[in-house]
């Protein structure tokens, strides 16, 4: 991997209802000090994970054109990406946690999720020294 | 699309195109209908966690609450502890003093922390010696003058504990005198913190109608006259007009401590 000069960290916003995407995005304004992005499927969220290489990326499982799974798998294979924290905004379903489990997301939430948890999650990780680093600790942040 | 000399009717090319749109259209709302119920589930969980929060910061405030209570109270009786006569002097002061501070009709009644300032007026007696502090003969100048310095001593006692503000206004005026004679910054009428004009009212009441060492204790009615003759002198004359309006039997409950 090649050193990169500092940068904002960053978080990534990916879910095709713009409703909730800016829900999501006005819960997590000036927490941790991240600067927010937004895209509406999988494939816009990897062209744009590979630019910003964001510390977090919150995932919608169901979207069009390249889905949260198939996404995510991809920000794993990326050199970029690789190292970014992933949550997985899922629907109810022990098979959704699965495949994204199996695709590489670190943790979930399911949806509608709880504001609360987002933001302790976000808090938790803005509280970490170096983004992208750690390997990703389960244990701390229990699926509700 | 038409084909071109094809001026009537609508082929099958045409109906099978308005159909695909019709079925897009169709698959387009539904959609959109499914992201508004789930965008409207997602408010809901944002109203279900607001609720939440709401509550339980309502349950810690008032657990924070009850727990300055519990130090304040614990203050005062440390103060208390050490002085035989007075018995439960502060809570029957703070209760008169709410009593007053509302039939004034001022806004004091409404800061929980005037009660506060009500229990610990005398918490600055800690630094009094015995000697002094019970002694039954007159005092020289020289212990007059450090007994006269507990309500600064108590004030910056005090100091540092943000929650009790204006409280602190009470433990350092409680001496203070309407016609300008009381110590321990010789505060002349309304430059005397509202709070400690009330409390000058409860405490002489108190003292009044309890039994002390040296007197009996007088019945209410002849402490309120006492009280009204020292309107205007000693106590600010609106709050004994206040004072005055209030029913002879809440005061005899707070005496027998029935509060």
């Amino acid at each position: 991997m090649t050193t990169s000069p500092p940068r904002t960290r960053s978080v990534v916003v990916v879910d095709d209802s713009e409703a909730i995407r800016h829900l999501i995005l006005a819960t997590l304004e000036d927490v941790g000090g991240f600067e927010l992005f937004e895209a509406s499927d999988g494939e816009e969220a990897l062209e744009l994970a590979r630019r910003v290489r964001p510390a977090l990326v919150l995932l919608d499982i169901h979207m069009p054109r390249l889905d949260g799974v198939e996404a995510c798998r991809r920000l794993r294979a990326l050199p970029e990406t690789r190292g970014a924290r992933i949550v997985m905004l899922t629907g109810t379903g022990i098979d959704q946690e699965e495949a994204a489990r199996a695709a590489g997301a670190d943790l979930f939430l399911t949806k509608p999720f709880s504001p609360l948890d987002l933001l302790r999650l976000v808090s938790e990780l803005s509280a970490q020294d170096e983004p992208g680093e750690d390997p990703p600790d389960q244990s701390r942040f229990p699926r509700p | 699309m038409r084909e071109p000399g094809q001026d009537q009717g609508v082929s099958t090319r045409d109906v099978d195109a308005m159909l695909g749109e019709l079925v897009a259209l169709r698959r387009e709302v539904a959609d959109q209908r499914t992201q508004a119920v789930a965008a409207d589930r997602q408010l809901e969980r944002y109203a279900a966690d607001l609720r939440a929060t709401f509550v339980a910061e309502r349950e810690r405030t008032q657990a924070l609450q009850r727990s300055y209570m519990a130090t304040v109270r614990a203050l005062s009786n440390a103060v208390e502890a050490r002085d035989a006569y007075t018995g439960k002097h502060a809570e029957r002061v703070a209760a008169y003093g709410l009593e007053i501070a509302r039939a004034a009709g001022s806004e004091v009644a409404g800061h929980p922390e005037i009660e506060f300032g009500f229990l610990l007026h005398d918490i600055g007696k800690v630094a009094i010696p015995d000697a002094i502090l019970y002694k039954p003969e007159p005092l020289s100048v020289e212990e007059r003058r450090l007994m006269e310095r507990h309500p600064v001593i108590g004030c910056e006692i005090l100091r540092d504990i943000y929650f009790l503000g204006e409280a602190k206004a009470v433990v350092r005026s409680h001496h203070e005198r309407w016609d300008g004679t009381g110590y321990p910054d010789s505060l002349r009428g309304t430059e005397i913190p509202l709070a400690a004009r009330v409390f000058a009212v409860a405490d002489t009441l108190d003292a009044l109608t309890t039994d002390r060492p040296y007197r009996r204790a007088s019945p209410p009615a002849e402490a309120r006259t006492i009280i009204v003759q020292d309107s205007g002198s000693h106590f600010d004359p609106d709050i004994v007009t206040a004072f005055q309006t209030i029913d002879e039997g809440v005061l005899e409950r707070i005496r027998r401590e029935e509060r």
